[in-house]
């Protein structure tokens, strides 16, 4: 296990640097220039120069990388470009934020598209399946832009019981947690309900009823049991990427996460900004998978960690 | 639980405070830094500068109580208050602006306003570092300052009045560094009390502010992005006071519950299609008129845009500009098709350049339906603002979609870095047109102090840019704000900074 872990952290280095070094040469190839937003709309080009030189973006895209990485190894993110403030003082404010809606999402999202997907496959075939099978399409194909509206026009105007918008306390939190884990229910309910459907196929489950064991017991223990791989490989991913901001949900709710972040440093091309988004958004998500890959072990056995 | 959930958000407001919107965070409050609306219109309600501009845009005292200019119009000799505090109680006196000017200049500072005060005798020398000192500027002693200008320099005063001109105390720049910009410390009627970044930022009424205190215990600006977001949130009384968004216009209009309460306010600003005149297609001054006359702006203006605003008749706002002039151009797609016929370029192909903005795209499309409707083809170019910004300073596309808007209330703000030959690009002029006649004529007036003498220039330089009509002038803005019932005394300013915010009340 121990060697198992040190693999892993030592390919998150490596990943660390691949991704930075992909990051940093296509943010510099789009078109857009980090020192026009810095200077407004009437500058004088020595002005322009000047700035440009003091920030470091006058010299080459190699020796900018390597003074970047340099940078992080001290354990520094730099400062924005465009607001002066850390970089990393910002992602530290903003983490938890982000961190707290994607739990809030998931704490919504898991019971309910497990029991959704519990109910279509038992009731295969029936009228409430077909009725849970098109409301999960409607809700993967709907875009938060307008389902968050409308949760907000209703739940904010219309019953006046969450604040619309803000970053606070978990009254704040309810409506876009609502709004970010409908995408996660529909897929949770789909891939619930497809695996459970396999699984009651399989032969064991026949030997099982033959030997007349108990129908809670069989879905319970033997069902559920090995119906847990690919949710929690789904529950990953989602969760994974909710981690790295939801830039919709956190500007329509006013939410002051990674996302929103993540996003004005691109408009802005505020290279500090991007790349520490990036580094966290890495770190999180290979975490994530690292955890997932453990939990795969302890429900599944045969899952080695050390091959 | 429910309880809690259902004790309504309203009664979470401070008592005192008013509650404006933020469509985005403001960068920075350190004014030699600021370049945003935002962040200059918060930094307004913490600075103070040597002089303001008053309601009817003309040049009132600040911490200057009274100034003379000498007879070459080069020395301005400023009298200072006494016992004007910064709000870490130390008093400010001539030292202080000297210090706060020279910052700007200074190339370390990074500061993207220098050109607010190039123009002081000896800025050149020392953002060049050839000087320690910048010349013009005098301590004569703690409250009398003396500037001398390189040259003459008319709207030198209302230059003043700008963000960058505020003056901030040395001890709070040098504690700070470059957290200044979120640690701010300045004479204004509010302090900084709390800025939570993409969230929100409090300021707090100062009793000790040197003129009249704000009636408001202090300000609450909630950053919201979301345009319904903000008119949720006003619906709900959590704000006092929004701009309504473009949608929301006639809603609220023709809602006899709220229309006694919108304020409107004619924006200094102007928007435009920008001709590039440096190149093939656009340097044919008889393709520019054509496009003057191809595009009937007065219904994109009657339609899209609902009536917000006033055609434009040249690039200098109705509302600062105190001469006639005639447009000569009206909606004649006939006339536009014979200019296009008679210089042989029916049927070419021209590159038009927008930003994603919504409205922006909307009103593009019309005026890519006027201008095919009169034999010439335009390619929509659609670009985020970064790298649009980046191509129009270069002078990639034919044509673009730009405004202007003002920094302080001067013709000369709408002539000499839009239509200057040294400004071209990123500076303003980014068709590139060049006249020499119209350099030679917005030099003049920028040297020349008398009113009257000035407005002759500026007249004849603007009678010159209609004619050769680098742009096709569409509008200048006028912007709606909302209000709650309960707010008292408000008002709306065209140039942001001009709210001190200590009139309005509840």
């Amino acid at each position: 296990m121990k060697i198992y872990l040190l693999k892993r952290f030592f390919l998150l280095v490596l990943l660390l640097l691949g991704i930075t070094l992909l990051t940093f040469t296509l943010t510099k190839a789009l078109p857009g220039d980090p020192v026009l937003s810095v200077v407004g709309e009437r500058a004088q080009p020595e002005v322009i120069e000047r700035i440009r030189k003091e920030i470091g973006a006058d010299k080459d895209t190699l020796s900018q990388y390597f003074g970047y990485v340099r940078l992080m190894l001290k354990g520094e993110f730099g400062r924005s470009y465009y607001t002066n403030r850390e970089v990393f003082d910002d992602l530290l404010l903003k983490f938890p934020n982000t961190l707290k809606l994607a739990l809030g999402a998931m704490i919504i999202a898991i019971p309910v598209g497990l029991f959704l997907g519990f109910v279509s496959a038992y009731k295969r075939e029936t009228i409430s399946d077909r009725l849970i099978s098109s409301v999960s399409v409607i809700g993967l194909s709907l875009p938060v832009f307008w389902s968050g509206l409308l949760i907000m026009l209703f739940f904010s105007l219309k019953l006046k019981l969450f604040p619309p918008s803000g970053t606070g306390d978990i009254r704040f939190l309810i409506l876009p947690s609502i709004t970010l884990s409908l995408p996660a229910i529909a897929t949770l309910t789909r891939v619930t309900r497809t695996t459970l459907i396999e699984i009651f196929d399989m032969s064991f489950v026949t030997t099982a009823r033959a030997k007349g064991i108990a129908e809670l017991k069989i879905n319970f223990i033997h069902v559920f049991k090995n119906a847990l791989i690919p949710l929690v490989t789904v529950i990953g991913l989602d969760f994974g990427s909710y981690l790295n901001g939801a830039v919709l949900t956190e500007t329509i709710f006013g939410w002051d996460g990674i996302g929103r972040f993540t996003m004005e440093g691109i408009i802005k091309r505020d290279y500090p900004v991007i790349m520490g988004c990036i580094i966290i958004g890495t770190m999180v998500f290979v975490l994530i998978n690292l955890i997932v890959d453990i939990v795969y072990h302890y429900l599944d056995p045969r899952v080695r960690l050390h091959s | 639980m429910l309880l809690v959930l259902t004790s309504c958000s309203s009664q979470n407001r401070l008592d005192g405070y008013i509650y404006y919107r933020l469509n985005t965070n403001p960068t920075t409050l350190d004014p030699a830094l600021i370049v945003d609306v935002t962040g200059g219109l918060i930094s307004a309600k913490l600075f103070n500068g040597l002089v303001r501009l008053d309601d009817d845009l003309s040049i009132q005292p600040d911490i200057a109580e009274s100034w003379s200019i000498s007879k070459d119009s080069l020395t301005y000799t400023f009298n200072l208050r006494s016992n004007v505090y910064f709000s870490n109680k130390r008093e400010v006196k001539a030292y202080d602006f000297k210090y706060s000017f020279k910052r700007v200049l200074d190339p370390k500072t990074r500061s993207p306003n220098t050109w607010v005060l190039e123009n002081i005798l000896g800025a050149d020398e020392f953002m060049e570092g050839r000087a320690d000192d910048v010349k013009g500027i005098r301590i004569i002693d703690d409250y009398t300052l003396e500037i001398r200008l390189k040259k003459p320099f008319s709207p030198f005063l209302s230059l003043l009045a700008m963000t960058a001109a505020y003056v901030v105390p040395e001890e709070e720049v040098k504690r700070w560094g470059p957290d200044f910009s979120s640690h701010p410390v300045g004479t204004g009627p509010f302090v900084l009390k709390e800025w939570l970044p993409n969230r929100e930022l409090r300021l707090e009424r100062r009793e000790d502010y040197f003129d009249v205190p704000a009636n408001v215990k202090g300000i609450i600006y909630r950053v919201i992005p979301e345009d319904l977001t903000a008119v949720v949130e006003f619906e709900l009384g959590n704000l006092d006071i929004i701009t309504i968004p473009a949608s929301e216009y006639s809603r609220y209009k023709g809602d006899p519950k709220w229309q006694n309460l919108i304020s409107s306010i004619k924006g200094l600003n102007t928007y435009y299609l920008g001709l590039n005149c440096s190149k093939p297609p656009f340097d044919n001054l008889n393709l520019r008129k054509a496009m003057n006359y191809a595009i009937d702006r007065e219904k994109i203006l009657n339609t899209i845009y609902e009536r917000r605003g006033r055609l434009a008749s040249g690039p200098v706002p109705d509302i600062i500009r105190r001469w006639d002039i005639s447009y000569p151009y009206e909606y004649n797609p006939e006339k536009a098709r014979e200019l296009i016929k008679r210089e042989g370029l029916n049927g070419i192909a021209i590159n038009f350049y927008i930003t994603a903005d919504q409205e922006v795209v909307d009103i593009a499309e019309v005026i890519q339906f006027y201008i095919r409707a009169v034999g010439i083809d335009v390619k929509i170019k659609q670009l985020e603002w970064s790298a649009y910004k980046e191509a129009i300073n270069k002078g990639e596309p034919d044509m673009f979609y730009l405004s202007w808007w003002a920094d302080y209330p001067d013709p000369e703000n709408f002539l000499f870095p839009l239509f200057h030959s040294s400004n071209h690009g990123a500076a303003g002029n980014r068709t590139r047109y060049t006249n020499l006649t119209v350099d030679s004529l917005i030099k003049k007036g920028q040297h020349v102090l008398d009113e009257k003498m000035r407005d002759l220039y500026y007249r004849q330089a603007e009678d010159i840019i209609t004619k050769e009509v680098p742009w096709v002038f569409l509008w200048h803005r006028t912007d709606f704000t909302i209000r709650q019932p309960w707010i008292k005394n408000y008002k709306i300013y065209p140039i942001y900074s001009m709210d001190k915010g200590t009139e309005v009340s509840f």
